[in-house]
């Protein structure tokens, strides 16, 4: 098998992902023993943010590892383990909801199209939107 | 997102029966808040335009401050920009650009420069002539708006936790020894009184937290008049694009407190910390000053006995979104400030409009304080669906249950408006003015 890097390398949909993992110098990180549960935007997905958002990101590469980061979370989640979980904390510390019951495959507002890619430190869920950080329930 | 075309209203949920079921369906149709008229739109661009001048003085200003004035005990001269921070390039705005929003200059607005050397007086006086005779930009106003911020505290993001740490007082600490270098009194003090000097330093943070959050408004809002002048926007809901995709583009702008002693600089808040323009700068911002501020002192008593001013800061509703604008220009309404900043900028077609209605030239400050009022429930709307953008799920989304998630957030953020305060129903009529 190879790493979760090796896989995202590997294939041509991530190819914004892998640049961005590159740029924010996370693939270390992503090479390392973990293990890491990593939910993998597809390209579609960054296609999907206004203009202007990942030039904004590229240029400043702290922030564009904490929005990576809150992709990945510590340990091997795999969608059976998910039933009945309603939030994981990610690495960059705020919580992803999940919704993995009723048919459905949901973290935050992505939706998962192909769930448990196994890699040697992990496991990949590819999903169909970036996610970005939560805030309080209540507040704007 | 970035379609200007109102979507059908959608089928596929029931219709609210929310107090303000019209406006939640009009923003689940892509929509604003304010509605959709040409006179609505033309109010709303020509105060960004007016707002935004100013807001170039208070952006420059507060990152001068932050950044050079510093722990300054005596700051007398604190809103004399120097020719640096006048020459100051914007970082959206031309050429040298890191995104170009706005196509014109990088440097001070030229509007601002005229007003800056011959004020209402139109006399080109030494500065601390206008100064003295008020006859300048009231940037206590944007002060104002720094502390709602930092008293209010807590808001979301990570900038304000990361102010108690020992990492942000470290580095707090080296800036005050160099700033205080050579002072034996001011070095005493802060050995008996660390905290007092802590504090200052996280208010001056706020300083560089709301400068950097208006450097970037600033460009957006000229770039919206410019956009209107060439005929560019349809109606409200393209402006209010405008701002989402904004939002979006700059939303990973770092947010960091550089300060400058002797020619080295002191990383207060390193960039390197992740923070973002979005959540550190931007949300906190509006919560504090659109949403809570504080009672204006000529409006609501603090008298404990009186329960005027709730006890939990959550319930503080004084920001702009609830204000009374009638009284702007007598004592105890402190949004006059900006009100009278705005009154020198206003484009000509709104100083004819505002002539034409209620009292003319005489309480034009009260006309353009309702459409000031008006242009940020445009703003709030922009920020409601940038946060349904990017936490929830597209207008268009063919599940039931994405849409009932949608209607559920665009009902608890409408909520915030039942309380008899709120101009939101006021807004909706064209009568108010």
């Amino acid at each position: 098998m190879a790493t979760i890097v090796e896989i995202a390398v590997g294939n041509e949909n991530f190819q914004t992902l892998v640049t961005a993992v590159k740029v924010a110098n996370l693939v270390d990180v992503l090479n390392s023993p973990g293990p890491f549960t990593v939910f993998a935007p597809v390209d579609a997905a960054f296609a999907q943010l206004p203009p202007g958002t990942i030039q904004t990101l590229v240029q400043n590469t702290p922030q564009l590892a904490r929005i990576l980061k809150f992709h990945v979370v510590p340990g091997i989640w795999k969608k059976a383990d998910l039933v009945g979980v309603d939030k994981l904390t990610s690495v960059e510390g705020s919580v992803i909801p999940i919704n993995a019951s009723n048919g459905k495959f949901e973290a935050k507002n992505a939706t998962v199209i192909m769930p448990d890619v196994e890699a040697d430190n992990g496991v990949i869920h590819v999903i169909d939107r970036v996610m970005l950080m939560g805030l309080a329930i209540g507040r704007l | 997102m970035t379609t200007a075309t109102l979507n059908p209203p959608n089928t596929k949920i029931p219709p609210s029966t929310h107090e303000f079921a019209e406006v939640i369906h009009r923003l689940e149709a892509g929509g604003s808040m304010l509605p959709d008229t040409p006179e609505n739109l033309m109010q709303i661009i020509g105060i960004y335009k007016a707002y935004a001048v100013p807001m170039d003085f208070y952006w420059r200003d507060l990152l001068y401050i932050a950044e050079r004035v510093f722990l300054n005990p005596l700051p007398a001269f604190k809103y004399f920009l120097p020719q640096e921070y006048l020459d100051l390039h914007n970082h959206y705005a031309g050429d040298t650009a890191d995104l170009r929003i706005w196509r014109g200059e990088a440097t001070a607005h030229p509007e601002l420069l005229e007003f800056m050397a011959k004020g209402e007086m139109k006399q080109n006086l030494p500065k601390i002539f206008h100064h003295l005779w008020h006859d300048r930009i009231n940037m206590e106003f944007a002060e104002e708006c720094m502390r709602a911020m930092l008293w209010h505290r807590g808001m979301g993001g990570q900038f304000d936790p990361y102010l108690d740490t020992d990492e942000y007082k470290a580095n707090a600490d080296r800036a005050i020894r160099a700033y205080f270098k050579g002072n034996p009194i001011m070095l005493g003090l802060y050995k008996a009184f660390p905290d007092m000097f802590y504090e200052q330093v996280r208010q001056l943070s706020y300083y560089a937290n709301l400068g950097l959050f208006w450097e970037i408004m600033a460009p957006v809002f000229f770039e919206m008049s410019d956009i209107y002048d060439e005929g560019g926007f349809k109606g409200v809901p393209d402006a209010m694009n405008f701002l989402v995709n904004g939002i979006f583009a700059i939303a990973g702008r770092p947010i960091y407190h550089h300060v400058y002693i002797d020619g080295e600089c002191y990383e207060i808040i390193p960039k390197s910390k992740g923070f973002t323009w979005l959540y550190e700068a931007a949300l906190p911002y509006v919560e504090a000053v659109f949403y809570r501020t504080s009672p204006f002192r000529g409006t609501k008593s603090y008298n404990a006995q009186a329960n005027q001013v709730p006890s939990d800061q959550k319930d503080f509703h004084y920001g702009i979104l609830y204000a009374d604008v009638f009284p702007v220009g007598s004592a105890g309404i402190p949004p006059t400030l900006l009100m009278q900043d705005m009154l020198h900028f206003l484009p000509p077609y709104l100083l004819d409009y505002y002539k034409q209605y209620c009292r003319g030239d005489d309480d034009m400050l009260i006309q353009l304080g309702i459409t000031f009022q008006r242009s940020m429930y445009n703003v709030t709307s922009a920020v409601i669906q940038a946060l349904r953008t990017a936490l929830l799920y597209p207008l268009d989304d063919q599940d039931p249950d994405h849409l009932m998630a949608n209607r559920q957030f665009f009902e608890a953020q409408m909520d915030r408006f039942k309380r008899p305060e709120a101009r939101l129903r006021n807004i909706q009529s064209q009568d108010y003015r």
